[in-house]
């Protein structure tokens, strides 16, 4: 699904460049769950904005469903995040002034999903997520692990093929995190969603079936997670 | 996905209550001011628009020719004879109408009698113009030499009704007039306005010397209707020495000018239009544009300066598969709520305030809401207005990275940015400061002009019509009123001593050149004590005296005629006048007849028993009242018939400064607002900007700066674009000021302190306006800012 050849990132400061990601190849199948390990400022938020085109590669070749994406037009790129990929954030990125059912409803909106089915797909969300009582509450009357719970929603509701998770549970309490890291085993697990997570905790990193450690750029460790 | 956005717009509005009030008052006051402005400007340009024939309407034009054929002046009214001579020469002309001055006459009708605004008029003036005839036949109305048409509001003044066909008047207490026509009060901004009409036959008839063709004299306006394919560059070549077959001794040429150009183009300057109100209709539309686009610069300001709380929600929906065009719009939807909130706040603002305004220029202008034009109006500035100020923010907002947007603290592109909205603030306050300058400057000089020696003493001096029965009982009255006590001095003269209205030319002097002929000489009639009442300085002579029987034909010269004439000995010398040899007897000094920002023409008092006018100087020992209440019951007791209507000099001499007050009145109220909108804007700014830098002072604030010192720090960003504004508006201010003062001849000077004062005030209003958000930036608890890092 996903196919990374010889990633190079690296910004250049009055002739130095400074590299942030050198030479990263990998390959990431339809239906792994991925976490991608490793310290403070090693790489991985930028591999992961890098999968999920929000940055571009400085070199290097990158293919999505087989197709080169290196760089995009804005139009593709937006007709990818409509129908393709779901993004999951560390600080969950809730639109303030939005409840909670047009938080999810959004993305519906941008795909251009009439109103029917939109409506049940929002209610099936809700109704998975036991969020149903909070629909019409705003984010700031949530906890986070509620609103992490709609985030995770919001980016399911255009059912996505791969979901891309940055630190999804750092902000969060350890129950709350289980609950959530147990929730993307089964959206892996059962409606084969690829999902590919940034984490610090060796222990999230168990959830899913395989490790990218990454270390000043460079993956050190491609390690299958035995279950 | 419209409504979603409609609903989060409002959401944020509510949220942001702060920004929300500052961002639609000032729209909504900046509209206001457009509206008002934008609405005037309509008023002006609307000018004699209002009839079916306006565009074919014509006015026959004078240019008056030096002895090379060089224009040297236009006017604008033309001989009794040529409308006559224009009809049977050239099949263009269809029909035409004399018209005389406006004309205070009196209209009594036995109860009522009161001086209506009244012009004299050919019939064909009805076919000319389509009023609204409320009862008689247009066509008819004035055929019978004694009909009167009255406007409604005269018809009810003096009966109480306009059901009033057939009904008599007493018109100039000489002759009953039949009232065949009552028309709908006139709009305001037409040229020949008036309250009564009566024919020019009439006209003829009560006086003398209209009736006798005359091609030297030129008192009527001519308007004529033209067959509607006449090419009028032809017509008016055709016309080229017209009048000079007729009268060999004119120099000069009639040519014809739309009417519907007059008002808006109708100052001359060497044969040619060079302008005239437009340059009023200019001005205001381009205050109207700058109030506006200050208050647009507003809203993109605060909107591009919130990005930070809307940076997360970009970066957010971008990941969700918004596109840009999905943003802008979005953005776009915002701007144009807001823009809408502040139009019906203005609609509700500018009921408010027409009156008023309507009262500070002397208009009438309303708001008609039926009026789709109107409608046309609002709907276009709320578009011009939305798409201006949702314009930028929407395409910088939208136009963000995913990635810093969605980090933290975003970290704005230093540079553009930031650099943008700096030039928007200086281009606010630059406008502002140029407002400033304007105030100060058109006060001024309207202070130069006020305060310049008139010549005489205008404090104290009043005056009445000369009329009626008054012709032949001034000596009677003149005696009463003296030995009344109320007054200390009695005049008659042809016109009031606050406004010119004659003048002549071709005097001849001994050592006179053949140019000297084409001087055009003020002057003024009158018999005994005028200088005495009016106070004029004598420089030499006396004036005309009982004493001497030769005075009758004897003359007065100012100094400036003395000087134009280069007379040695002025006293005793004698000079053709009309015609005749008369002795000059005295030399007075100038006086400011004329327009009081002109430097005075040379003039003569001659010996004449033609009187309209008759001035009075009050006793300085009696009280106002007391002397009022006697000169009226004098007047009155010999002239019963005619209302007394009391006028004081001072206040005709203010009215000619009218133009010039309302303009300043317009600069100084836009200004003000200008400011006002401004300040709003840069309070909202700079409440962000310290926000922003909270973080930055406390850190600050623990490294031991004092309160002082961080607000100097954060107001200095400010005060720096303030200064810039400033240096860039000054010279601007200066060009403009200086070219408006050209149009003075006695101008005051633009001197250094207009622009010191101008630079404190902006400073000073700006300091205070973000004193209170830096101090309390400054205040602030430095953990509470930093914990949230």
């Amino acid at each position: 699904m996903i196919q990374l050849t010889n990633i190079e990132k690296y910004y250049a400061n009055k002739g130095v460049k400074n590299y942030v990601l050198r030479l990263v190849t990998t390959t990431i199948k339809q239906g792994e769950f991925v976490s991608i390990m490793g310290p403070s400022g090693a790489g991985k938020s930028t591999l992961l904005n890098i999968i999920g085109m929000l940055e571009e590669p400085t070199y290097g070749t990158y293919e999505f469903l087989g197709e080169d994406v290196t760089s995009l037009n804005e139009r593709k790129r937006i007709e990818l995040y409509r129908n393709h990929i779901g993004f999951v954030f560390q600080a969950y990125h809730l639109i303030d002034e939005m409840t909670v059912y047009e938080n999810i409803e959004a993305p519906l909106l941008y795909k251009k999903i009439g109103s029917s089915e939109r409506a049940s797909r929002i209610a099936d969300l809700l109704d998975r997520f036991n969020i149903v009582a909070k629909k019409d509450l705003f984010p700031n009357q949530l906890s986070g692990g509620q609103q992490q719970l709609v985030g995770i929603a919001r980016a399911l509701a255009a059912q996505p093929s791969i979901i891309l998770a940055d630190e999804p549970t750092g902000n969060l309490q350890s129950a709350q995190a289980e609950e959530i890291m147990t929730l993307f085993k089964k959206l892996n697990q059962e409606d084969g969603i690829t999902i590919i997570q940034v984490t610090h905790s060796e222990k999230n990193a168990q959830y899913g079936n395989r490790i990218l450690h990454i270390a000043d750029g460079v993956v050190k460790e491609d390690l299958a997670v035995l279950s | 996905m419209f409504r979603l956005n409609l609903k989060i717009a409002l959401r944020s509005l509510f949220r942001n209550k702060v920004y929300a009030a500052i961002n639609i008052g000032g729209l909504a006051i900046g509209l206001t001011s457009c509206l008002l402005l934008l609405l005037y400007a309509g008023y002006e340009w609307g000018y004699d628009r209002q009839f079916k024939n306006s565009p074919h309407i014509y006015q026959a034009m004078i240019n008056l020719n030096d002895q090379k054929g060089e224009v040297i002046r236009t006017i604008n009214q033309s001989q009794n004879v040529m409308l006559a001579a224009l009809k049977e020469e050239f099949s263009e002309v269809l029909y035409g109408a004399r018209i005389t001055d406006v004309y205070k006459r009196l209209v009594a009708n036995g109860q009522e009698s009161l001086k209506l605004d009244s012009r004299y008029v050919d019939p064909d003036f009805l076919k000319l113009f389509d009023y609204h005839f409320i009862s008689g036949n247009p066509t008819k109305a004035l055929n019978d030499p004694n009909s009167i048409v009255l406007t409604e509001t005269a018809a009810k003044r003096i009966f109480g009704t306009t059901d009033v066909l057939n009904q008599k008047v007493r018109f100039e207490n000489q002759v009953d007039l039949k009232v065949t026509g009552v028309i709908k009060d006139l709009p305001t901004n037409i040229t020949y306005g008036f309250e009564s009409l009566t024919t020019f036959t009439l006209y003829e008839n009560l006086n003398q010397w209209p009736k006798k063709p005359n091609w030297g004299s030129h008192d009527y306006y001519t308007l004529i209707k033209l067959n509607e394919n006449t090419d009028i560059e032809a017509f008016n070549i055709k016309l080229k020495g017209f009048v000079g077959k007729h009268f060999a001794a004119a120099k000069e040429d009639v040519f014809i000018y739309p009417l519907i150009k007059l008002h808006l183009y109708g100052t001359f300057l060497n044969g040619k239009s060079i302008g005239g109100n437009i340059r009023q209709v200019q001005l205001f539309v381009g205050l109207a544009i700058g109030i506006l686009l200050i208050a647009c610069i507003n809203f993109m300001n605060l909107a591009t300066a919130s990005t930070q709380g809307r940076a997360k929600e970009i970066g957010v929906k971008k990941t969700m598969g918004a596109s840009r065009s999905n943003l802008v719009f979005q953005f776009m939807l915002e701007s144009f709520i807001l823009t809408l909130i502040g139009i019906l706040l203005s609609i509700i603002l500018l009921e408010f305030s027409l009156p008023m305004f309507n009262r500070l220029l002397g208009i009438e202008i309303v708001f008609d809401y039926l009026n789709p034009t109107n409608w046309i109006l609002i709907f276009s500035v709320l578009v011009i207005t939305g798409f201006i100020s949702g314009s930028y923010p929407s395409f910088y907002l939208s136009g963000f990275n995913v990635i810093q947007s969605l980090k933290k603290s975003l970290n704005f592109k230093k540079g553009y940015a930031l650099t943008f909205r700096q030039v928007l603030v200086v281009i606010q306050f630059g406008f502002s400061v140029v407002l400033i300058v304007a105030t100060i400057t058109i006060y001024k000089q309207i202070q130069f002009i006020k305060n310049m020696p008139l010549g005489y003493r205008s404090n104290g001096l009043l005056e009445v019509a000369h009329e009626g029965l008054l012709y032949e009982k001034f000596n009677l009255l003149k005696t009463r009123l003296l030995s009344s006590g109320a007054v200390v001095g009695v005049t008659q003269s042809s016109g009031s001593i606050s406004n010119k209205n004659s003048s002549v030319r071709g005097l001849g002097w001994v050592g006179m050149s053949e140019s000297d002929k084409m001087i055009d000489f003020d002057q003024i009639y009158t018999t005994y004590d005028f200088t005495k009442t009016v106070k004029i300085r004598l420089l030499a002579g006396r004036d005309f005296d009982r004493k001497f029987a030769s005075d009758t034909a004897a003359i007065l010269l100012s100094k400036k005629a003395v000087e134009v004439m280069h007379l040695k000995r002025p006293v005793g010398t004698s000079i053709v006048y009309q015609g005749t040899k008369r002795n000059v007897v005295g030399v007075f000094d100038d006086i400011v007849w004329d327009n009081p920002s002109k430097v005075a023409a040379p003039m003569v008092i001659a010996y004449a028993d033609i009187s309209d006018v008759i001035t009075m100087r009050l006793n300085p020992d009696k009280s106002l009242s007391e002397s009022t209440s006697i000169i009226n019951k004098l007047v009155k007791e010999l002239n019963p018939n005619f209302p007394v209507e009391i006028k004081f000099i001072d206040g005709l001499n203010e009215i000619k400064l009218k133009n010039e007050k309302i303009l300043g009145t317009l600069a100084n109220l836009f200004g003000c607002l200008a400011i006002f909108i401004s300040c709003l804007g840069l309070f909202g700014l700079s409440s962000f900007s310290t926000a922003q830098r909270i973080k930055e002072v406390s850190i600050r604030k623990i490294l031991g700066a004092s309160i002082t010192e961080l607000m100097t720090l954060l107001s200095l960003s400010f005060l720096k674009l303030i200064f810039i504004a400033i240096v860039i508006a000054l010279p601007v201010a200066y060009y403009i000021m200086n070219n408006w003062l050209m149009h003075f001849e006695l101008r005051t000077s633009l001197n250094l302190w207009v622009f010191m004062a101008t630079a404190t005030l902006t400073l000073v209003i700006s300091i205070l306006t973000i004193t209170w958000q830096t101090y309390r930036a400054a205040k602030t608890n430095a953990v509470d800012a930093l914990k949230y890092e």
